[in-house]
């Protein structure tokens, strides 16, 4: 059990929220804390950095599908990024990898966007 | 269960001696017998013990339904015998344990075969023509001493108890355990203790008993002495030139004598 | 500065200090008797029989009795309230008589007007030279403050211990309820089918949290039943109301059209709609139909992001009835989920299971159970039906100890399988 730490930092294309640790039952409610706090421009990106994240189960994959509403309630996208393995296996076993844009690391998507953009 | 360890059976004294069974009061345990038992021991073969809830006994042993009556303890003395495989015993009880050896008699009476019942008293409180010496408030008020007693217990007891290098003899194994019962388990034996009525079982003594009474006690008036005398027709009544209520403590050797005279006479 | 160690005490210094000494004298009493009578606590001296010999006038001020009527007529005791006789007599006594000494004890006694005064009692025996008690010292604190400090810890005390107890019963009847709520929440056990065999098992991770597991089986028609086994997100009260809902939603949507895409889409409609707004609710599931014919089964299946369902054969191979892309159900408004068939010919056995399983984490460095260990788990055991399979994972669960971390349900249906040989039924 490792606990959650999420670190903000606002890039040019939108927020970056850096998830390191457990995304589980206990710990599911701080990210969305964190989602509360954000504000995006219409036509921003959220970006979830998932390089450091350990664990997530089926409260973790709430919490990401609540980002990505949120996201989109805002007018604005969403990838993930840098997702390890197993998530990313669990996200195929849902179906959710049709759902996200999913990004090799972060880079990709806030460098993109400020190219295209 | 290892009954031994649960009562915190002691035996000492004379192997091949005639069995006495000391059973301690409500407030304090075993070693209330400390001052008689030097007397006892050079002819007697003698078992001490505690009742669960007091002393150095097992509190996980504890059964706040079994005992909060009596019976209970009785129990503890049946198991404490049984045990042993004590036979032709003489039963000394102080205070409320004379009453829980009438309980015990009564069930073995091939193992308890004599009764000396120390300051005994079938029912403290008055009632129609029976005096006990007091009221039913008067024992809520034990119980409140109780509950104020147990807070300050620790630091007022502790200084006492390991203060004693002038008495070694009653050094440390006379721990915090000697009268400082868990509150909770001290309440319900009080409670036991002083709503008991046991005039009814006096009825069912068929072994000779031995009645030790004192001259001043404000626990058991002197009339309470003479009504066990007149209930139980074996019965014999002496009474020590003592006060208070223990005269296993508070006149030692008189007490010892009159119990070697009664267990030898018998 | 000077040192002046060595040197003798300054004569004006000397001076000084007898004068203060003689202020001090003037101000203090002027006898050790006065200080005995009058010191702020009470002083009783008592034969080995508790009878007073010796009593001071601040404690006959708290009694309001006269010294004529005290000394040589009353003893300790006849001060106390009944409770602080008793008291006395089972602790107070015995320790002193054992000990010699005995401090702090907390009494009460009797005052003017029948007033109680709590007080601290010390006790010590003065014994002769040559260790033969003589007579029992004794003060008394005035402890009226302190007792009322006391009293209202120990009311404290008896709330905290009340409240203690509460807790403690509020947490067994949530258990209960908890219990009760779970297992509403799946068959109390399942109906026999003709021609097929069903077995369950479900596991509890945690009783105090529900979890969100839930299958079904029941009929359609004469020929056909439904199934479903499925795992909502999350854990808790919350996780448990969707579980209700998905239960009672596929069953209601299974008599209405039993296609097992369509009952699906009726339940990711219904999750959909029921939490668009705030915190979603999701699960996955498999939802399938079986109609039992002469000698096989016939399966028809669709998965909503739910792990794949597994055949064991009756040939001793294993393996999944793969349905890609089926997604998580109540995620979004349209959502496709994906169908597969099969046929189970008797000795088959189709397992359904939540993820808990194969999500386990075994051996010492605790590496994820998953799915090929399933299905090579699988191939190991004999073919002898959905009840032999369920015991043996059972024992499988069982074996992963605490690496069994989550909730998980199992499901197996199979036609019912022929006689073992050597076995007579």
């Amino acid at each position: 059990m490792s606990p959650l730490t999420i670190t903000t930092r606002l890039a040019a294309t939108g927020p970056v929220l850096k998830i390191i640790g457990d995304l589980d039952y206990e710990t599911a409610p701080e990210l969305r804390k964190a989602l509360d706090s954000l504000s995006m421009a219409p036509g921003q990106m959220l970006v979830l950095d998932l390089a450091g994240l350990d664990f997530c189960d089926s409260s973790g994959i709430s919490a990401l599908i609540s980002a990505r509403n949120l996201a989109i309630e805002q007018c604005g996208d969403i990838a993930l990024a840098a997702v390890p393995a197993n998530t990313l296996r669990i996200l195929g076993i849902v179906g959710l990898d049709q759902v996200f844009t999913i990004l090799p690391d972060p880079a990709t998507a806030t460098n993109r966007d400020l190219m295209t953009g | 269960m290892d009954i031994r360890r649960r009562n915190n059976v002691t035996v000492t004294g004379c192997v091949d001696g005639p069995v006495l069974l000391l059973a301690h009061g409500f407030g304090c345990d075993q070693n209330m017998w400390r001052l008689v038992l030097p007397a006892l021991a050079e002819s007697y073969r003698v078992v001490l013990f505690d009742y669960v809830g007091s002393g150095k006994a097992d509190p996980s042993a504890w059964d706040e339904r079994r005992y909060g009556s009596l019976e209970g303890y009785a129990q503890d003395v049946l198991e404490v015998c049984e045990e042993l495989d004590l036979r032709d015993v003489t039963f000394v009880g102080h205070s409320v344990s004379a009453m829980v050896g009438v309980l015990a008699a009564a069930k073995t009476p091939e193992r308890i075969s004599r009764l000396v019942m120390v300051a005994p008293s079938p029912r403290y409180i008055d009632d129609e023509g029976y005096r006990g010496g007091f009221s039913a408030e008067d024992i809520d008020e034990l119980l409140e001493s109780l509950e104020s007693n147990y807070l300050g217990w620790s630091a007022a007891m502790a200084p006492v108890i390991m203060g004693n290098d002038d008495r070694p003899e009653l050094g440390q194994e006379l721990t915090a355990a000697f009268c400082a019962t868990d509150p909770d388990m001290a309440r319900i034996f009080a409670r036991t203790t002083f709503l008991s009525d046991s005039r009814e079982d006096l009825k069912t003594v068929a072994v000779p008993t031995l009645i030790l009474e004192c001259r001043q006690d404000v626990i058991a008036p002197r009339e309470v002495g003479a009504y066990i005398r007149d209930a139980i027709p074996a019965s014999r009544l002496v009474t020590l030139e003592a006060t208070g209520h223990c005269p296993q403590l508070s006149a030692p050797q008189a007490t010892a004598a009159a119990i070697v005279d009664f267990v030898g006479a018998a | 500065m000077m040192c002046r160690t060595d040197q003798a005490p300054d004569p004006e210094e000397e001076k000084d200090v007898d004068a203060t000494d003689a202020m001090f004298t003037s101000l203090l009493e002027d006898s050790a008797e006065e200080l005995y009578e009058q010191a702020p606590c009470g002083y009783l001296s008592t034969l080995m029989d508790g009878t007073i010999a010796k009593i001071n006038a601040t404690l006959l001020e708290w009694l309001g009795l006269e010294r004529s009527r005290v000394v040589g007529r009353m003893r300790f005791t006849d001060l106390l309230t009944v409770g602080g006789k008793l008291y006395h007599e089972t602790h107070f006594a015995p320790l002193l008589q054992m000990k010699g000494e005995v401090s702090g004890i907390a009494l009460d006694i009797k005052t003017t007007g029948k007033q109680r005064m709590p007080v601290l009692v010390t006790s010590k025996v003065k014994t002769s030279e040559d260790g033969a008690p003589l007579l029992i010292r004794t003060t008394v604190f005035d402890a009226r403050d302190r007792r009322a400090y006391e009293a209202e810890l120990l009311r404290g005390r008896r709330a905290a211990e009340e409240a203690r107890r509460q807790a403690e019963a509020d947490r067994v009847r949530l258990q209960e309820a908890l219990a009760v709520l779970q297992q509403s929440l799946l068959p109390a056990e399942l109906p026999a089918v003709p021609g097929m065999e069903a077995a369950s098992y479900y596991h509890t991770a945690s009783p105090d949290l529900l979890g969100g597991d839930f299958y079904d089986l029941f009929p359609l028609d004469a020929h056909r039943w439904a199934f479903f086994l499925g795992d909502v997100c999350g854990k808790g009260p919350q996780a448990a109301a969707v579980t209700s809902l998905a239960r009672y939603t596929l069953r209601a949507a299974a008599l209405h059209d039993p296609d097992p895409v369509n009952a699906l889409t009726t339940l990711n409609t219904v999750l959909h709609d029921r939490y668009t707004s705030g915190e979603g609710r999701y699960c996955t599931a498999i939802f399938g139909v079986v109609e039992p014919h002469d000698g096989h089964v016939e399966v028809h299946l669709a998965s909503g992001g739910h792990p794949s369902a597994l055949i064991q054969r009756a040939d001793g191979s294993s393996d999944y009835l793969h349905t890609p892309g089926g997604m998580l159900i109540g995620v979004l408004p349209k959502a496709t989920f994906t169908a597969a068939r099969a046929r189970l010919l008797p000795g088959d056995t189709l397992l359904l299971y939540t993820d808990g399983l194969t999500e386990a984490r075994t051996g010492p460095d605790r590496t994820l159970y998953g799915d090929e260990a399933l299905r090579t788990f699988t191939t190991t055991q004999p073919a002898q039906g959905p009840q032999a399979l369920i015991t043996a994972l059972t024992g499988l669960l069982a074996s992963f100890g605490d690496g069994l971390h989550d909730d998980t349900a199992l499901l197996a249906l199979g036609p019912t399988p022929l006689a073992t040989p050597g076995v007579t039924t």
